[in-house]
């Protein structure tokens, strides 16, 4: 029995791999497993090639795996575009398209072949049982079912829910198309048989993605206000919040730029109402003068950037961790703006909530970095415990502030000063890009632009004791660390368990909030490192140069990046901590 | 609360940073005055800017003021407008904020209609850095980065606006006070995105012919020629003129405006939230299938 099997699919825009991959996930999760997909696609917007994975498990799936155990190719040339994304192994049971002939020699150059490489006639049997050789993925999913024993009901119900809608015929041929790839995997069992163990807890499981999770927590914060421009890879969250945000009395302003979207949320937190914006990288730059305006006026604001690869256009549909230092530094002026990164899908939840308590509660912009595969990856996700959460509101003048002479921008020894909105009888006031004084009044004295800079700083100073928002995990005292973020940080967690179940004294740290760096946490957690990695897929390493700048990171902690797009594999970084571990031995 | 009771309830006492003799003095003026005649209570005003000599003008006010940045006070006073649709949203800047930097926004407010009311302070020169070209410059002009004369033809704000369709169209100078503070009013109370273009000098780096004394006597107010605001064609060919004349009053007034894009999105959402509130805590639910 297995607990853990990582699906690769690829082919041609037309062959319906996504699909079979969503019917795959379906199927899983509607049976109790644990289940992650992510998709890639060349740039086109119909057509070229694409890809998904899938992972299914009786345990919590943390990443969508490294090596693939099965890897599906329609065609060659489609399955070698995804070379990282897609990597295969010896113990990869590879399975092709009989018309697509034979693999290249060189398919495989820096590993062993797979043992197992089988020729299915995905066309024929899609032909001869469905009458349509369309029907070959559905021939795949059942091949799946018959060697790893997934329910034929739970793929049928699968079926259901994605034929009924296009008819009977449709749906009885694609029945018969699965039955044909079951049939062909009794007949051609695998090596040594690998089914599946059985979900611990049998039921369905809540499947969706980042961009969806953000959206629900960002009505959940209380948003009231969003606008934005469409952008790959954060579009789906205006398309959710265009539905949904207005049933709950908010207003979604399809802007005609990026400046123009963050300029009407930054319009709507003046006039009181929780905004926020989301965008990707070259956004994200167009937004960055507004950003610096919501600063020095001190108004709450959330961004969402769904990185991707970049610079400029870059690889719009793909993975990359390098708008760390944009997210962090683009700006012009002395500005400290905090940054929150989640990790998965489910944990982009709780951080959504999050940036909308920050942004509230200290009267800045906050900015979310998601990336492409956390924002787009489909998982099944626990229940979440919604009453555990606390949402805060911003801090508004009382009615005896207003009654006495309110000033805007008053001192106070935390430096939030109570904010109004217009609307509110005695709270008038200007704000202004321009540096102010406590009434808003424009000035350009040195002393008040320190003293004001100085309160903006300070407002944020406890977010240094935030240890609450990293993830701590193993002996306190271990030599060896283990650093990581964003969508890279699911890969973190499974190398470390790994590590751990080895033996190696090892401890992880997964911040969640990236900027400011809370040096303290940082520091009681270095106390003990004489050696670890800061993982992440950028061509820099951000993090890890970012941590140079803030904390004395013990010498023998490297950075482990690379580029997007080439998502890390958990074997990889055990081996390089086992480096790591034998060097301080 | 009761309105205040005097155009003087209206007026901050922040103290302009205007030239002596800056044509924005008449403006601000002609606004307390305008406001006043409106009614609506101080902080019930949002009052958006951008970035020049124009754009200070909120801090003049005791409305709810928001200085913003160069070029983005349409989209920032939209935000404020669709989140609270109850307020007074009024828009101010000059011609570079409205027509250059700012000039990609403006279609899009006016085709929105949103319910704002647009005041550009247009002198045809920069003077806040100092006199340079500026889009609505006349060709020709000599200006200290257009040192020979300038080879670009100006932007002509009332054709533009115009052609992209705004309900409300008007143009005024300081020269004519009561003719502005009508103008200024009667744009506040159309139902929808409005437009006054204010022929404004610049008392510094302006022309002769821009100042007060010359707008006096060239000024042609479209009332004493007989033009039918609501007739749009002759509103065009009266807009041709920018530059060449100086028409003042309403060039066009839609006579039968069209719901504003505020009161729509709140009629929609009245529509959507018929019955049952949802509960945002229950969202994973009722979005999310959970």
């Amino acid at each position: 029995m297995i607990d853990d099997l990582v699906v690769g699919l690829a082919g041609s825009g037309g062959d319906g791999v996504v699909s079979a991959g969503e019917s795959l996930l379906a199927a899983a999760s509607s049976q109790g497993f644990y289940a992650l997909m992510t998709k890639s696609f060349g740039s086109q917007i119909r057509g070229g090639e694409s890809s998904c994975r899938v992972r299914l498990s009786t345990r919590k799936v943390l990443n969508p795996g490294g090596l693939l155990d099965v890897a599906v190719a329609l065609n060659w040339e489609d399955f070698r575009r995804f070379g990282a994304e897609l990597p295969i192994g010896p113990d990869t049971v590879l399975i092709y398209e009989a018309r697509a002939g034979p693999p290249p020699a060189d398919l495989a150059p820096s590993t062993r072949m797979p043992a197992q490489v089988i020729c299915v006639p995905l066309a024929d049997l899609a032909k001869s049982s469905a009458g349509t050789d369309r029907a070959k993925v559905t021939v795949v999913l059942g091949v799946l079912a018959g060697w790893f024993g997934l329910p034929e009901e739970a793929l049928d119900g699968g079926l259901r829910k994605k034929f009924a809608r296009k008819g009977e015929g449709l749906l009885e041929s694609n029945r018969k198309a699965l039955a044909s790839g079951i049939a062909f995997a009794t007949l051609h069992p695998l090596a040594a048989p690998r089914a599946l163990a059985r979900p611990a807890a049998p039921g369905r499981k809540m499947l969706c993605d980042g961009n969806e999770m953000c959206a629900a927590a960002a009505i959940f914060s209380g948003c009231e206000f969003f606008g934005g421009y469409p952008i790959t890879p954060s579009t789906e969250v205006m398309q959710i919040l265009s539905r949904e945000l207005p049933r709950y009395g908010g207003v979604v302003l399809q802007a005609e730029d990026e400046i123009s979207g963050v300029g009407a949320a930054v319009g709507a937190s003046f006039a009181g109402k929780k905004s926020m914006t989301a965008t990707s990288g070259p956004g994200m730059s167009l937004k960055t003068e507004v950003l610096g305006l919501a600063s020095i006026a001190e108004l709450p604001l959330v961004l969402l950037d769904v990185q991707r690869g970049g610079p400029s256009t870059g690889i719009p549909t793909k993975p990359e961790q390098a708008d760390l230092f944009q997210a962090a530094f683009s700006a012009h002026g002395d500005v400290l703006r905090p940054v929150l990164a989640p990790t998965s899908v489910e944990d982009t939840f709780p951080i959504t909530v999050e940036a909308f308590n920050l942004a509230e509660h200290y009267q800045t912009p906050v900015v979310i970095l998601s990336d492409q595969e956390i924002a787009q990856r489909k998982e099944t996700v626990d229940p979440i415990d919604v009453s555990r959460l606390v949402v805060l509101e911003r801090v508004r003048p009382t009615p005896e502030q207003l009654a006495q002479g309110y000033q805007r921008f008053a001192e106070t020894p935390s430096g939030v000063s109570p904010l109004s909105h217009p609307g509110m009888l005695g709270g008038n006031y200007l704000a202004a890009g321009i540096e102010h004084d406590a009434t808003g009044a424009p000035t350009a004295s040195g002393a008040v632009h320190a003293a004001m800079n100085a309160k903006r700083f300070r407002k944020l100073a406890p977010l240094q004791e935030r240890a609450d928002l990293f993830e701590r995990k193993g002996p306190p005292d271990a030599p060896l660390a283990l650093v990581s973020w964003g969508s890279s940080a699911g890969v973190a967690r499974e190398a470390y368990a790994r590590a751990r179940a080895r033996g190696l004294a090892v401890k992880l740290l997964v911040p969640t909030l990236l900027y400011p760096v809370a040096e303290p946490v940082y520091r009681a957690f270095l106390a003990s490192v004489r050696a670890g990695l800061v993982l992440e897929l950028s061509h820099q390493g951000q993090l890890y140069r970012l941590l140079r700048m803030f904390v004395d990171l013990p010498p023998g902690v490297s950075s482990f990046a690379r580029s997007g797009a080439q998502p890390f594999r958990a074997d990889e970084v055990l081996e390089r901590l086992e480096r790591q571990a034998e060097a301080i031995r | 609360m009761t309105a205040p009771a005097t155009p003087a309830d209206y007026k901050s006492a922040l103290k302009p940073i205007w030239c002596p003799g800056c044509g924005d003095y008449g403006v601000v003026q002609a606004l307390y005055r305008a406001l006043r005649a409106v009614g609506r209570p101080p902080h019930e005003i949002a009052f958006i800017s951008g970035i020049g000599c124009s754009s200070r003008i909120p801090g003049y006010t005791t409305a709810y003021g928001f200085n913003t940045v160069h070029g983005r006070a349409l989209p920032i006073a939209q935000g404020v407008k669709l989140a609270n649709p109850d307020l007074l949203v009024i828009v101010a800047g000059g011609d570079g904020d409205g027509f250059s930097i700012g000039g990609g926004h403006v279609a899009h407010a006016i085709r929105r209609n949103v319910d704002l009311t647009y005041l550009v302070m247009d002198n045809q020169v920069y003077g806040l850095t100092k006199g340079q070209l500026s889009p609505t410059s006349p060709r020709g002009l000599k200006t200290v980065t257009s040192p020979l004369g300038s080879l670009e033809a100006p932007i002509n704000p009332l054709l533009t606006v115009l052609a992209y369709g705004a309900g409300f169209v008007a143009q005024a100078t300081p020269a004519d006070m009561p003719g502005m503070t009508a103008l200024i009013e009667e744009a506040i109370r159309y139902p929808g995105f409005s437009f006054v273009n204010i022929q404004s000098p610049c008392i510094t780096f302006g022309e002769e012919e821009q100042q007060l004394k010359a707008h006096k006597a060239r000024m042609k107010p479209l009332a004493s020629l007989g033009h039918d605001p609501s007739n749009q064609l002759a509103a065009l060919d009266l807009a041709r003129g920018y530059g060449a004349e100086l028409h003042t009053g309403v060039l066009y007034r839609n006579p039968h405006p069209p719901p504003s894009y505020d009161a729509l999105v709140r009629e929609r959402q009245a529509e959507l939230q018929r019955g049952e509130p949802r509960p945002r805590a229950r969202v994973l639910h009722d979005c999310l299938g959970a």
